[in-house]
């Protein structure tokens, strides 16, 4: 446990020093200020159009960091060579991946803590109220999806050959589950075979992202979700995780380094 | 002596799309051990299967047939590499970490305690000369610097056996004279050496013994002097006749 | 070398073709629109198209998220004409044709959930799988709408909605309907409303929607009456004439002008618009009984 965390260590290390989160949080920022400056019909309550603007930003912006920091850990390593010294240790590839995975992880998790205490206040000082158990809950299911996506880009990162088609095809199949994922059996349904029955497999085959998103609860404001369905949520991410991360490590056990 | 390191039967093939799926053998039964305490060279031409060795080795790659073993345990356990030391011919470690940082992360690799941690690192860095630099990040080093930061990572796990991959390569006179007096400090302690390197001159002052490999194959091995008596003449005129070398007259 | 010459050679010329098409393609805009603004320079066309997503957004807002996509949309257009085609009538889309502007449709107010779900899966429906059926659990899945003020939500894509498309002055409508409404604000919603009047002269809709405010907030029954007379006149120029004229329209203005003659106690005037309203109205049974309701009264002597 000790090494997978002191690999992990070195990812988070790099996030903080690298320009991306920084930058991608002051956009958010002044996006949003400068948006919460509008006027609309000179009603200062109007606050929805700002949750959803500020949180569409922000899953952008998480997403980003996720997919860019976790496509070029494995390349990163190899192309600078530093996988070299660093397997040199009594570290296994295995835990090499999971330290990656986890620093990865991690790193989105505390972006997204920054960019959710970011956004519930900027809310505050509209609302008046700040409802830490929604955007924990929202937080949270948000952190797992990015987990999937994350181990989703680690494994591509071994089996696609640059960093750059990882990162496109990974956006490309992220984007297209959350948009398109949960209406796929709707559109099954009304294909002929044998389209229709690849349509079914593929929708019962991906991780539903879609699921992790309560974008809507909290610009609605809709009640908090029974919390067993958020932990069943919460173990059908770490299923998907475990997936990815095995097909990983049976990939990368085999890989030549050089 | 214990043999602390020993390859028997090793075999390596390399299959590539660049060769059409044919193979190309880059070790074949290569059989070799070194004792503890002993500074061993390892020499050969380029492309004589000297890095293939290393990389078996360190556990890069897997051999086709055959095994190694470091203190007696497979090369393929990562448990294996708990107690040695190794520093690579270039500088291959994380740019935006600080010469601190670096060590310290290895030292977390090695499940060293914490309480030791940072007198190791305190002691490694006055050995290397970089204590004046350990809080710049590593891409701000020289080359020299980047060599002396590899080395202090080598050591950190205090080894008991130390395999250098041309150690001296790229540096001045003064740089290579302190990797010499290094070893031989390491020497000193009871320390087992093994390393490559094209410097034969270097190789004879330092080594005990030599293992000479070409084409994959281990062409002579043996104690320098006795090579040296063996052959009449010096380490590189023995180096040129293991592996063929005619001399144009 | 020559590749670079080639670039510079294809930029010069793209250049010039824009600074040739430029100048005409914004004379059009101004001899079509009047004006032409930044939106329409960065989106051109494309700002109607944004225009009516922004509009369901702003209906998504109304029913708090819950709101199906443009696959159960789809879905449901094709099994209703399947099912028309064999009924031989249309069917009443659930979740389509909210009007807004519709006095009857905000007293729902409460949670509403309704109740007969259709069978195969979507919005509004048994779930057909476990996948959609966990979904339900985390996404919002109850129809409700926005109320007690809360309507206020809507209003900044409302306003987008008209920004960006200054024809669609159904955006003007709602916006001002539940500006003096739920919000009181019953100026913004009169500047909303003359701000739709200048990008569209004489809409029979927006001149019903003002006459309402004067009607019903601001009590100024003639000029509300004038504009009634006017949105009916102007109803009949431009709707009359079509395959399907906005008939909800009509029975809005005739019921409008009804009302307002009621409360000044001119029932003759009052029993005549809703003669008219009796012949485009859904429920005619209903207004012959208002009809006979106020013929009764007038024979009592309480109007004239």
């Amino acid at each position: 446990m000790n090494k997978i965390l002191a690999v992990a260590g070195v990812v988070i290390r790099e996030l903080y020093r690298r320009k991306d989160f920084y930058v991608l949080f002051i956009l958010t920022a002044l996006m949003t200020l400068l948006l919460g400056g509008v006027n609309f019909f000179n009603d200062e309550q109007i606050v929805g159009y700002l949750k959803e603007f500020c949180l569409l930003l922000i899953w952008i912006s998480a997403l980003v960091i996720a997919v860019t920091t976790a496509a070029r850990q494995i390349p990163a390593e190899r192309e600078n060579r530093t996988i070299f010294p660093l397997l040199a240790k009594p570290i296994a590839r295995w835990q090499v991946l999971t330290g990656k995975f986890a620093g990865c992880w991690l790193a989105a998790g505390v972006a997204l803590v920054v960019f959710y205490a970011f956004f519930g206040t900027v809310i505050a000082t509209r609302e008046r109220t700040f409802p830490v158990a929604d955007y924990f809950q929202a937080g949270w299911m948000h952190w797992q999806m990015l987990g999937i996506v994350i181990a989703m880009v680690l494994l591509g990162s071994i089996v696609l050959s640059t960093p750059a088609a990882n990162v496109t095809i990974m956006f490309i199949v992220a984007l297209g589950i959350l948009f398109v994922g949960r209406y796929l059996n709707t559109v099954a349904v009304r294909m002929d075979e044998p389209s229709s029955s690849i349509v079914y497999t593929l929708y019962y085959v991906i991780p539903h992202l879609e699921f992790f998103d309560l974008r809507k609860r909290l610009v609605h404001d809709w009640p908090l979700v029974e919390w067993k369905y958020i932990g069943l949520a919460t173990l059908y991410a770490w299923a998907y995780i475990a997936v990815f991360l095995l097909g990983s490590f049976a990939l990368f056990r085999r890989k030549a380094l050089n | 002596m214990p043999a602390i390191l020993r390859i028997e039967n090793l075999r390596v093939e390399y299959r590539t799309r660049e060769l059409r799926g044919s193979t190309r053998l880059a070790l074949k039964q290569l059989n070799l051990s070194v004792n503890a305490g002993e500074v061993f060279g390892f020499l050969g031409p380029n492309g004589a299967g000297k890095t293939t060795t290393m990389n078996v080795l360190l556990g890069y790659v897997n051999p086709t047939a055959g095994n190694a073993y470091l203190f007696d345990v497979n090369v393929r356990e990562p448990i294996a590499r708990q107690r040695i030391g190794y520093l690579p011919e270039l500088t291959y470690y994380y740019k935006f970490l600080t010469a601190e940082e670096l060590l310290r992360f290895y030292a977390r690799i090695f499940e060293i305690p914490r309480a030791e941690v940072e007198s190791r690192i305190d002691r490694l860095l006055k050995l290397v000369e970089l204590d004046h630099a350990r809080k710049r990040p590593i891409r701000t080093y020289s080359k020299g610097m980047q060599q002396r930061a590899g080395l202090a990572q080598a050591l950190i796990n205090d080894p008991d056996l130390l395999l250098l991959d041309e150690p001296t390569s790229g540096l001045d006179p003064l740089g290579r004279m302190k990797v010499r007096e290094i070893i031989q400090r390491l020497k000193n302690e009871g320390k087992t050496v093994f390393f490559s390197s094209h410097e034969l001159g270097e190789v004879e002052t330092v080594c005990d013994r030599v293992a000479i490999l070409h084409q994959g194959e281990l062409k002579e091995e043996g104690r320098v002097d006795e090579l040296v008596r063996k052959y009449e003449c010096n380490l590189e005129q023995v180096f040129l006749k293991v592996v063929g070398y005619q001399q144009q007259s | 070398m020559r590749t670079a010459l080639t670039l510079i050679l294809l930029l010069t010329a793209c250049f010039s073709l824009a600074t040739y098409l430029q100048p005409r393609q914004a004379s059009r805009e101004l001899l079509e629109h009047g004006q032409a603004s930044a939106l329409d320079v960065l989106l051109g066309d494309g700002r109607r198209l944004f225009a009516n997503e922004i509009f369901a957004k702003a209906d998504a807002y109304f029913h708090r998220g819950n709101y199906p996509s443009i696959f159960e949309l789809n879905a449901r257009r094709e099994e209703n004409h399947m099912t028309a085609a064999a009924a031989g009538e249309e069917e009443h889309y659930e979740g389509d044709g909210h009007d807004h502007g519709d006095e009857g449709h905000d007293e729902h107010g409460e949670h509403e959930e309704h109740g007969e779900h259709r069978k195969g899966g979507g919005h509004g429906s048994e779930p057909r799988d476990w996948i959609e059926a966990f979904g339900r659990h985390l996404h919002p899945s109850v129809h409700l709408h926005l109320r007690d003020g809360e309507e206020r939500e809507m209003l900044p894509w409302l306003q987008l909605s008209a920004r960006l498309n200054p024809r669609q002055v159904e955006a003007y409508a709602v916006a001002a309907y539940w500006l003096r409404r739920s919000l009181n604000k019953v100026d913004e919603a009169e500047q909303f409303l003359r701000e739709g009047l200048r990008h569209n002269p004489g809409d029979p809709l927006l001149l019903h929607e003002m006459a309402r405010l004067e009607f019903q907030n601001r009590k100024n029954y003639k000029r509300a009456e004038n504009l009634w007379i006017a949105a009916l006149k102007r109803w009949r120029e431009t709707e009359a004439g079509k395959e399907e004229p906005n008939e909800f329209l009509l029975s809005s203005i005739l019921g409008g002008l009804a009302q307002l003659n009621i409360e000044q106690g001119e029932l003759t005037r009052a029993i005549d618009y809703f003669r008219q309203l009796k012949e485009v109205s859904p429920l005619p049974e209903a207004v012959q009984r208002r009809i006979d309701e106020l013929t009764e009264k007038l024979k009592a002597g309480e109007g004239r």
